[in-house]
């Protein structure tokens, strides 16, 4: 049995491998730091390979035990025991593993009433976050390598930590083009979302709150499981729109939409 | 006379002057506008449209030649709700 310790957002995850199947993975995008080792963990993580069938769809089924909440995918499985301290995963590979350990985390944390896992790219610029969000193909990834030498919080899953009177962005370890910041984790206020329109010019509008409201709950990473959950999504993103300025960004493909930010 | 009555499973929040309906049940949205979130705020009791009519003219003063429209609209709008789950008959 591997463990591997994790610090994701403000948690202490402790994730046991039965096998060395995806040890690679945990090296890449959790790296244990000494401080966490000792620390008591805020969840227990037993992890299995060898479940079901190569990637299909995004279609996740969601079960409610008296005990377990069930999370099924054709390549991963979760149980999670109602308290949040333990749970399981079986996946098919790393990728199958990458999206359980994203829909758990997200569950968790909206269990919590801590924060949001939102589909976003995420840049640190002048110590502050901003956050790019859009349609499927907008430019999330792109504006990520534009950004560049510009440190990178995420480029698929944005961590947003949201209290009553800050919003705070997170390292985040579910990437797809690029790896965590590591030893340097840190975490920034968020400044800004701006949701992405390629174009010929660059232009920046601000945009109303119900409408941000609308666009942005679209790009929550969330599995039902729990009408007390939504609640918790809807006050934690009333909250989000009313505390950050939210724009259409149209962007050409360079790095000159950063002169409207910064 | 039929009474008409807010969907009670759905969380309601004003955002820049409009009101977000958020049905938990089926996890849909609704935006409506300034009067549409009067109206809303109003069916948290059983009303008739009558009711609804005359207290959407009396907020936005609006004169009695424009009755019918005001009722029409009104139709509409809670027709619509009706479609969206949002409102129910109260009896």
């Amino acid at each position: 049995m591997r463990r591997f310790p994790a610090k994701i957002g403000e948690f202490i995850f402790h994730m046991h491998c039965k096998n060395t199947t995806f040890t690679e993975f945990f090296h890449t995008y959790f790296m244990s730091h000494n401080t966490v080792q000792n620390e008591i963990p805020d969840i227990t993580l037993t992890i299995k390979d060898s479940y079901g069938i190569p990637f299909v769809n995004y279609d996740v089924s969601t079960t409610r035990e008296p005990d377990h909440i069930i999370y099924k995918r054709a390549d991963y499985l979760i149980s999670i025991d109602n308290t949040f301290e333990k749970a399981e995963i079986s996946a098919y590979n790393e990728l199958a593993l990458k999206h359980a350990l994203m829909n758990l985390f997200s569950a968790f944390i909206v269990h919590r009433n801590w924060g949001l896992l939102i589909h976003s790219s995420c840049v640190v610029d002048n110590e502050g976050a901003h956050l790019f969000s859009g349609h499927s193909g907008a430019g999330k990834s792109t504006v990520a390598m534009l950004s560049n030498p510009r440190d990178l919080l995420s480029d698929e899953a944005t961590i947003v930590k949201i209290t009553e009177n800050k919003i705070t962005i997170f390292d985040s370890p579910f990437r797809s083009d690029s790896k965590p910041l590591g030893e340097k984790i840190q975490s920034y206020p968020l400044k800004s979302i701006q949701f992405l329109n390629q174009a010929m010019l660059n232009q920046r509008i601000l945009i109303n709150q119900s409408d941000a409201f609308i666009q942005i709950i679209d790009k929550v990473f969330y599995w039902p499981n729990d009408s007390k959950d939504m609640k918790s999504i809807f006050s934690m993103l009333k909250q989000l729109v009313t505390l950050v300025p939210i724009y259409d960004l149209h962007f050409k493909k360079d790095n000159t939409f950063w002169e409207m930010i910064s | 006379m039929k009474t008409f009555i807010q969907q009670k499973q759905c969380d309601a929040t004003l955002l820049d002057d409009e009101l977000i309906i958020v049905d938990t049940r089926y996890h849909t949205i609704t935006k409506l506008n300034h009067v549409g979130g009067f109206c809303w705020s109003l069916l948290s009791e059983p009303l008739t449209i009558d009711f609804l009519v005359n207290a959407v003219k009396q907020k936005y003063d609006i004169e009695d030649s424009q009755q019918l429209k005001v009722q029409q609209d009104l139709e509409r709008f809670l027709s619509e709700l009706m479609n969206c789950g949002l409102v129910n008959h109260a009896s």
